[in-house]
């Protein structure tokens, strides 16, 4: 569903990504580890047009979407909760999921309208928390619950692909464990994703398949449960030990 | 009829002038982090536009004054696109952090020497649609088109607020406005959100435009100085805040009237400047404002 080949990005001159390659199959859910710094997000972001690669194809669907601007990216049907959340802070819960589903409700969007109402009730329903505070301001919301409206609001664009960028960051230790619950659902209702994580075990535990990046390159792949059972992939990101 | 009321009253009217121009300001910063500095002249452009259609200097008139508005209010938008287009999209582009000042101060001097050679260098006088004779409210000789400043101020800010609340694509704007990168997530073309935002500054302008001609002369001079002390009410109000242009409006308006008669008309336009200056030194934020630094 998604094909990244030979992903080359940089910051201006400073080169981050150095060929980058990695599919995540429809249906499935993909994560991507690695140390702080390794390159994750700025995978992520080159995926989704934040940010323009400097080389390489990424391919969603049948389309090539190398280089589009990220409204336009969207639009095809990539969806993605980046890092820090990046809620809008001056609109209501509900007004940001309602922007989630921006290229379902307006003219020029492209995507299939459905039922958004039924959505964003689904939404809801996923995220109770969201559900007693959907009048309420996003910037006034918690950490935890704005990480909860980030990954809400990406669901709410019926994404062929969604990313998903640590969505566990800065939440208490039961939290997580909801976050993990919720993409385990996700993963049942066959939403295919692309999953960055500093929860390794957690990540591969939820995960079909996985890639350990570092310095910007892909140092190794293979499916979820081998790379839990790897010495060095365990040594290196599972504290030593698999604990899932 | 009691003086001071009367200064109160004219400051208003004058004030909510200054509001909608300084209102436009503040929607392309929202939006870009950038400023139209050619605002005044926007506003004289659709006094301009509004009079040859409405009055007799091109052929005319063409159509009443309740009828030229919503064309002028076309004309602004259009031009705002032009400004955007030519002026600021390249500067946005090349990451320049200052180009767009220069960029719209020429683009606007284009304009006034465009306006000079079509329309002539001389003020005119602008049909007043409503009677000319004042009414009396509170003590006070009003205009009724000084009334009309008001009432249409105040209505074209609501329609836009509502608008921002209510509508998915006004719900875009502010999403853009508070995180570019995010909206784009969300399939906002934040490109287009940002010459929209420049097409209202504009249309706000020309609005104000006609909404002030008939009260006073109509020419291709008339908009520097407006656009000028506009700035300042945005400044003192607040970059970012709708209140703030109102209230930072009213209170430079009475200000210059009461100035004008206890002092000097000649003195009239320092109590605003050293508004200013007080509210740049004390909150630099503006009276009403959050933050005035933000990201290009
Ligand atoms: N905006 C930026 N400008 C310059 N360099 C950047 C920028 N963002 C990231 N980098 C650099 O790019 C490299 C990769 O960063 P990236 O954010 O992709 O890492 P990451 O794998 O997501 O790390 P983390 O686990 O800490 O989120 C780092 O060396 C970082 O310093
Ligand atoms: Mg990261």
């Amino acid at each position: 569903m998604l094909e990244i080949h030979d992903l080359k990005a940089a910051y201006g001159q400073v080169q981050v990504l150095h060929g980058i390659s990695l599919n995540v199959p429809q249906g499935q859910v993909v994560t991507l580890i690695g140390s702080n710094g390794a390159g994750k997000t700025t995978t992520m972001r080159a995926v989704s047009g934040m940010l323009k690669p400097s080389a390489g194809r990424i391919m969603l669907g049948s389309k090539d979407i190398t280089g589009l601007p990220a409204h336009r990216i969207a639009k095809i049907g990539l969806a993605h909760s980046p890092e820090g959340r990046r809620v809008f802070p001056t609109q209501s819960v509900r007004d940001n999921l309602l922007l989630g589903a921006f290229t379902r409700l307006t003219l020029g969007g492209k995507r299939p309208r459905g039922d958004i109402q039924g959505d964003l009730e689904k939404a809801l329903d996923l995220f109770p928390r969201l559900r007693e505070r959907q009048h309420q301001l996003a910037g006034t919301l918690s950490g935890g619950e704005q990480q909860m409206l980030a990954m809400a609001r990406a669901l709410m664009l019926k994404p062929e692909v969604l990313l998903l960028d640590e969505p566990s960051m800065g939440l208490a230790p039961i939290l997580v464990d909801e976050v993990f619950h919720i993409i385990g659902r996700l993963k049942e209702q066959g939403i295919t994703m692309l999953l960055v994580e500093q929860f390794a075990a957690a990540a591969l535990g939820v995960a079909d398949y996985g890639y350990v990046m570092e310095n910007g390159r892909i140092a190794v792949h293979g499916p979820a449960t081998q790379l839990r059972n790897d010495p060095k992939v365990q040594a290196a990101y599972l504290g030593g030990s698999a604990s899932h | 009829m009691d003086i001071l009321m009367q200064l109160l009253m004219s400051g208003i009217a004058l004030g909510m002038i200054y509001a909608v121009i300084a209102f436009g300001y503040q929607s392309t910063f929202a939006t870009s982090g950038t400023l139209n500095f050619g605002q005044g002249e926007a506003l004289m452009l659709g006094a301009m536009v509004g009079l040859s259609i409405n009055g007799d200097v091109l052929g005319g008139p063409y159509t009443n004054y309740w009828l030229m508005i919503p064309l002028v209010l076309l004309f602004g938008a259009l031009q705002g696109v032009v400004v955007e287009f030519i002026a600021v999209r390249p500067a946005i582009k090349s990451k320049s952090e200052f180009g767009w000042i220069m960029s719209t101060i020429a683009l606007g001097i284009i304009f006034r020497n465009v306006a000079e050679n079509i329309w002539g260098r001389d003020d005119m006088p602008f049909p007043s649609p409503l009677p000319t004779a004042p009414i009396h409210i509170l003590d006070a000789n009003v205009l009724p088109m000084e009334l009309m400043v008001v009432v249409g101020a105040l209505l074209m800010m609501l329609l836009v607020e509502l608008f921002n609340r209510r509508s998915i694509y006004g719900k875009a704007v502010v999403a853009t406005s508070s995180d570019r990168d995010a909206a784009g997530l969300m399939g906002i073309n934040t490109g287009l959100v940002i010459t929209f935002s420049y097409a209202l500054s504009s249309m706000s302008a020309a609005f104000a435009g006609v909404l002030i001609a008939p009260i006073t002369l109509t020419g291709a001079s008339m908009g520097a100085v407006l656009g000028l002390k506009a700035f300042a009410v945005a400044i003192i109000g607040g970059l970012t805040s709708g209140l703030g242009v109102i209230v930072g409006g009213i209170l430079l308006g009475i200000a210059e009237t009461t100035t004008g008669f206890y002092l000097s008309t000649g003195y009239k336009d320092v109590p605003g400047l050293v508004l200013l200056l007080l509210v740049l030194a004390i909150k630099p934020s503006g009276l009403f404002g959050k933050t005035t630094i933000k990201k290009v």
